[in-house]
């Protein structure tokens, strides 16, 4: 499973609201808590597109907002 | 909500979500000759233009460019080549299949590591404002929904003093060379493309879409309306394509 470059995601944010992403490793997503939509990472390939992304659940939004964004 | 926007998909004005539709079906089906059908279509000469607009650009090392709709790596790989030490590009496309066929061929061709994917849309890019060098877009603001749009995120991007480059086909002056390019795009490009690439309707839309692409004096008004100075059009072969240059200042 190819990484997805951390210079790449130090400049990436959501296409909709331009605000910050979580990276989530394990489950290879890029989320976005103001969007409340996770963008999927193929093959090493972030998918930016809101059409691709998955929404997010309750528990995901409030655990992203418990946390402090990186 | 409904809406009532639209935009022409080649000579056919469809509505603007139903646009992006078809285009992303045009490049899902071209994806994997899509370098060759260029080569065979212009006769190579899409190549020299390439090679022009990284003249204008000259690539530095150290700079970071956005190279959008780049789908195959073309643009990306000259850029790398060209600026040396340090320099890096991110190709980003709304197709990921032609994201696939570019890091494939990379793959093969041993491309460095200055190179990263992103799926994303010109309209709505991912990326953060004011963070890259240089923005490049080959042979893609013509097949983009909202040019207004696109032009508008190129400009947010660019850091303040970074520069704003677009090769694609534009509008040919002389009648005798336009008569002969219409007769050769109309009657020769779809046939080509039904030979080569087994699908005569996406380069019929190719021919099309060319058309209807704002005129040189049109597109230097929208990108100043979105914000860009500086702007200037060099027609290049006698028209049939043009470099658009402009700055966030």
């Amino acid at each position: 499973m190819p990484e997805v470059d951390p210079q790449l995601l130090d400049i990436l944010v959501c296409p909709l609201t331009k605000g910050p992403l979580v990276y989530d490793r394990a489950a290879q997503e890029l989320l976005s808590a103001e969007a409340g939509l996770a963008y999927p990472i193929r093959d090493g390939i972030p998918i930016m597109l809101a059409d691709e992304a998955r929404p997010l659940r309750d528990e995901e939004k409030a655990r992203l907002k418990a946390k402090p964004q990186s | 909500m409904e809406t009532k926007e639209t935009a022409d998909f080649g000579y056919r004005r469809v509505p603007a979500a139903e646009h992006t539709r078809l285009v992303h079906g045009v490049f899902d089906r071209v994806a994997r000759r899509y370098d060759l059908m260029n080569d065979l279509m212009s006769g190579g000469i899409h190549r020299l233009w390439k090679a022009q607009l990284i003249e204008r650009l000259g690539p530095r090392p150290g700079q970071l460019l956005l190279d959008v709709a780049g789908g195959t790596g073309d643009i990306a790989r000259r850029f790398v080549a060209r600026a040396g030490g340090g320099a890096r590009v991110i190709v980003c496309d709304i197709n990921h299949r032609m994201l696939e066929v570019g890091r494939a061929r990379g793959l093969d061709a041993g491309d460095s590591k200055a190179i990263r994917w992103l799926c994303g849309d010109a309209e709505a890019l991912p990326v953060a404002d004011a963070s890259v060098d240089v923005y490049t877009i080959a042979f893609g603001l013509r097949n983009v929904t909202r040019i207004p749009a696109a032009l508008a995120e190129a400009w947010r991007v660019l850091k303040p003093g970074g520069r704003f480059l677009c090769l694609e086909f534009s509008n040919v002056e002389m009648p005798l060379l336009r008569r002969v390019y219409d007769l050769y795009s109309f009657a020769v490009v779809p046939r080509l493309g039904a030979a080569v690439a087994q699908d005569r309707d996406a380069y019929q839309y190719l021919v099309e879409s060319i058309r209807r692409f704002p005129r040189r004096g049109r597109l230097a008004a929208l990108m100043r309306q979105a914000g860009f100075d500086q702007i200037t059009a060099r027609p290049l072969s006698g028209g049939i394509a043009a470099i658009h240059s402009g700055w966030r200042l």
